[in-house]
C-alpha cells in the first residue's frame, strides 16, 4: 500500500549512468542515465541497433548492466533474487520483440501462464483472458495454437500475456510492427487503458504515428548513448483523444534532463 | 488450493508430453521393486523357517559322569561364558532312561534286564534364536566338547549348516538387488526429468520470466519423481503378490513348501518398501533439477 499513496513522488525506473557492453566490443548502451515516473508513459525510439531492446533486457533482469545503477520499484533488481525478484518479475510485464510464445500451447494458455504463476483463481483467469481476447479482436483464436497464428496475431497475443497479471510496470517492445492501422489503434487503446490504471508503460517503438502527438517523454538513443529526451507536441493521438496526460502531472524530471 | 491446483495441472501437463519415458521409467521401477521384494520376500521367509527349525535345535552334551548340584553351577557358568544362551538343562542318568524308554514305547520290554544307569548323563543346550549365534553353532559344539567331563557334543550339524549358510548368501543377494533397485530407481528418473527439463527449456526459461516462483517450477517435476515412485513400487509389488498367489496355488501340498508356511509381506513392510522407492525416485529427480534447472 505505501508504494500506491507515494506513487505519484517516486520513480518507478531509475537508471543512473547504465552501460551495457558485448562481448567482443559492442557498446549497446553507454551511459544511461533517465528517470521514469510512477504512471509514465515513457517512449524509447532509435534506429536499429540502438540499444533499445538491451535497455528493456536491463529493466526486467534478463541481462545484467556493465555498469551503473538499475532500480525498479525502489528495488535495485541486480541485487533481487530468488522468490523476491520472481514476485517483483510478477509485477513487470513484458511483451517481447520475438514474443516468446509457446508455440504449441494455445493462445488462451499463453496469455493464462502470466496470471497462473500468481496463482490467480482458475475463474478469474478464464475471465481476463476473454476479456482481453475481445480488446484485441482475437475472440476467436482462444483455442489456436499461437504457432498457427500469423505474425500480427501472435504480436498481440504477446501484448496480453504482459498486460493480463495487471502489472505495475509495462515493458513493450515494438508493440505494431506487423500491425495495420485498427489493430495498432487498438493495441494502443489497451495500453492507455493500463496506464490510466496507475501502470507505468515504457514503448520501444520504430512507429512515429505511436509518441508524435503525445504528450508523453521521448527517449532517442543512437548507437547505445543518449540523443535526445524530448516530449510529443502534444497535438494527441487522432483516436485517443481521452487518454490523460500522466507524465507531465507526475514528474518534474523530464526538464531536468 | 490455487498453488495445488497449478501444480497438478503442470505434472499433467509435463506426464502428457513425455508418457513413453515416463511409462518406461516406471516400468524399470516397478521391475527393480520387483526383483528386490522377491527376493527379501524369500529371504524373510527362510528366516522365519530358520526360527522353527531352531525351536528343536539343541546342542546335547554327553558327560562321562553325573555332576552333583555344585558341579552344575559350574557347568552353567562355563557354557555362559561363550555366549549366551536361552536354556540349560541337565539331564541325570534316570532321566535319559526314563525318556528312551518313553520314546521305546510299547517295546520298553526290551529294557527290562537293563540297568537305569546305562545311558549317560548330559546337558541339554538350547541356544539363543538369533541369526548371529546360530551361524557360529559349530565354534559353540566345538567349545562345549572342551569343558571338563564332556564326552561327546551332538546337533544337527550339515544340515543347520547348510541351512545358514543359504540364509547367508541370500542376504547378499537381497543387499545386491536393493543396490540394483536404489540404482535404476534413482537413476532412471534423474534421466527422465532431465529429459522432461530439456524438453520444455523454452517453457521453463518463459516461467522463470514471468515470476514463477521456485516452488511453481520445482514441485511438479517432484511430484513426478513422487509419483513415479509410487507407482513403480505398487506396480512391483502387486507383480509379486500375484505370483506368490500363484506360487502357492500351484505348490501347496508338494513336499518342500509345505515345511513352513509361506507368507506374503506384512503391511508395515509393504509400506517401508513403497516409501523407500518413493524417498529413492524423488531424490533422483531432485538431483537432475539440482544440476539442470538453474534458477
Ligand atoms: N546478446 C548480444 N550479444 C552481442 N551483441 C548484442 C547482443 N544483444 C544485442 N547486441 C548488440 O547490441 C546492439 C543493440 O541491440 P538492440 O537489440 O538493443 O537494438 P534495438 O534498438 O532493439 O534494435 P531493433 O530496433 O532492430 O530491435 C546491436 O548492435 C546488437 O547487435
Ligand atoms: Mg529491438
Amino acid at each position: 500500500m505505501t508504494e500506491a499513496t507515494t506513487s505519484s513522488r517516486t520513480a518507478m525506473i531509475e537508471m543512473i549512468k547504465v552501460c551495457k557492453k558485448f562481448p567482443p566490443n559492442v557498446m549497446a548502451l553507454d551511459d544511461i542515465s533517465v528517470s521514469i515516473a510512477n504512471g509514465e508513459m515513457f517512449f524509447l525510439i532509435g534506429r536499429s541497433g540502438a540499444g533499445k531492446t538491451t535497455l528493456l533486457k536491463l529493466l526486467c533482469n534478463m541481462e545484467r548492466p556493465t555498469n551503473g545503477l538499475i532500480e525498479v520499484a525502489g528495488m535495485n533488481i541486480n541485487q533481487v533474487t530468488g522468490n523476491k525478484l520472481a514476485k517483483l518479475r510478477q509485477k513487470v510485464g513484458v511483451a517481447y520483440q520475438d514474443f516468446r510464445l509457446l508455440t504449441d500451447r494455445t493462445v488462451a494458455e499463453n496469455i493464462a501462464i502470466s496470471m497462473e504463476v500468481s496463482y490467480k483463481k482458475p475463474q478469474i483467469i478464464r475471465n481476463r483472458v476473454k476479456s482481453l481476447l475481445s480488446q484485441l479482436q482475437l475472440e476467436d483464436k482462444h483455442d489456436i495454437l499461437t504457432g498457427d497464428l500469423s505474425r500480427g496475431e501472435q504480436q498481440r497475443v504477446a501484448l496480453a500475456r504482459a498486460v493480463a497479471n495487471s502489472p505495475t510496470l509495462i515493458l513493450v517492445d515494438e508493440p505494431t510492427g506487423n500491425l495495420d492501422a485498427t489493430s495498432t489503434r487498438q493495441v494502443m487503446e489497451l495500453l492507455i487503458r493500463c496506464n490510466n490504471s496507475g501502470a507505468t508503460i515504457v514503448i520501444a517503438t520504430h512507429d512515429e504515428a505511436l509518441y508524435q502527438h503525445s504528450t508523453h517523454r521521448i527517449m532517442k538513443l543512437h548507437n547505445g548513448k543518449l540523443e535526445s529526451l524530448t516530449r510529443g507536441d502534444g497535438r494527441g493521438w487522432p483516436s485517443v483523444a481521452g487518454a490523460r496526460d500522466s507524465a507531465g502531472a507526475t514528474d518534474g524530471s523530464g526538464d531536468e534532463i | 488450493m490455487n498453488f495445488w491446483f497449478s501444480i497438478f495441472r503442470q505434472t499433467g501437463r509435463n506426464l502428457r508430453q513425455t508418457w513413453t519415458t515416463q511409462f518406461m521409467t516406471c516400468l524399470t521401477v516397478s521391475l527393480s521393486v520387483l526383483i528386490f521384494s522377491f527376493f527379501y520376500l524369500i529371504y524373510l521367509n527362510m528366516l522365519n523357517a530358520g526360527d522353527k527349525v531352531s525351536d528343536d535345535l539343541r546342542l546335547v552334551v554327553y558327560l562321562e559322569e553325573e555332576p552333583g548340584p555344585e558341579m552344575q553351577e559350574q557347568l552353567r557358568l562355563k557354557i555362559s561364558q561363550f555366549d549366551e544362551v536361552q536354556e540349560i538343562k541337565f539331564i541325570s542318568k534316570t532321566e535319559a532312561y526314563n525318556r528312551f524308554a518313553e520314546q521305546l514305547g510299547d517295546n520298553r520290554d526290551v529294557l527290562t534286564d537293563m540297568p537305569t544307569n546305562f545311558l549317560p548323563a548330559s546337558i541339554e543346550v538350547i541356544p539363543l534364536k538369533t541369526l548371529r549365534s546360530l551361524s557360529q553353532i559349530k565354534l559353540f559344539a566345538e567349545y562345549l566338547a572342551t569343558i571338563p567331563g564332556s564326552q561327546k557334543v551332538q546337533y544337527g550339524q550339515q544340515w543347520v549348516e547348510r541351512f545358514y549358510y543359504f540364509i547367508q548368501l541370500l542376504s547378499i543377494v537381497v543387499l545386491l538387488s536393493g543396490a540394483l533397485l536404489i540404482l535404476t530407481a534413482t537413476f532412471m528418473v534423474a534421466s527422465t526429468i532431465r529429459l522432461t527439463i530439456f524438453g520444455r527449456q523454452e517453457e521453463l526459461e518463459l516461467l522463470k520470466l514471468v515470476g514463477a516462483t521456485n516452488n511453481y517450477i520445482r514441485t511438479p517435476f517432484l511430484l513426478e519423481g513422487i509419483l513415479q515412485g509410487f507407482i513403480g513400487s505398487l506396480l512391483g509389488l502387486t507383480s509379486l503378490y500375484i505370483l506368490f498367489q500363484w506360487t502357492a496355488r500351484h505348490f501347496s501340498g508338494a513336499g518342500f513348501l509345505d515345511l513352513f508356511t509361506f507368507t506374503f509381506f506384512p503391511p508395515g513392510i509393504i509400506i517401508t518398501i513403497v516409501l523407500l522407492s518413493i524417498v529413492l525416485c524423488t531424490a533422483g529427480s531432485y538431483t537432475s533439477m539440482q544440476k539442470f534447472l538453474r534458477i
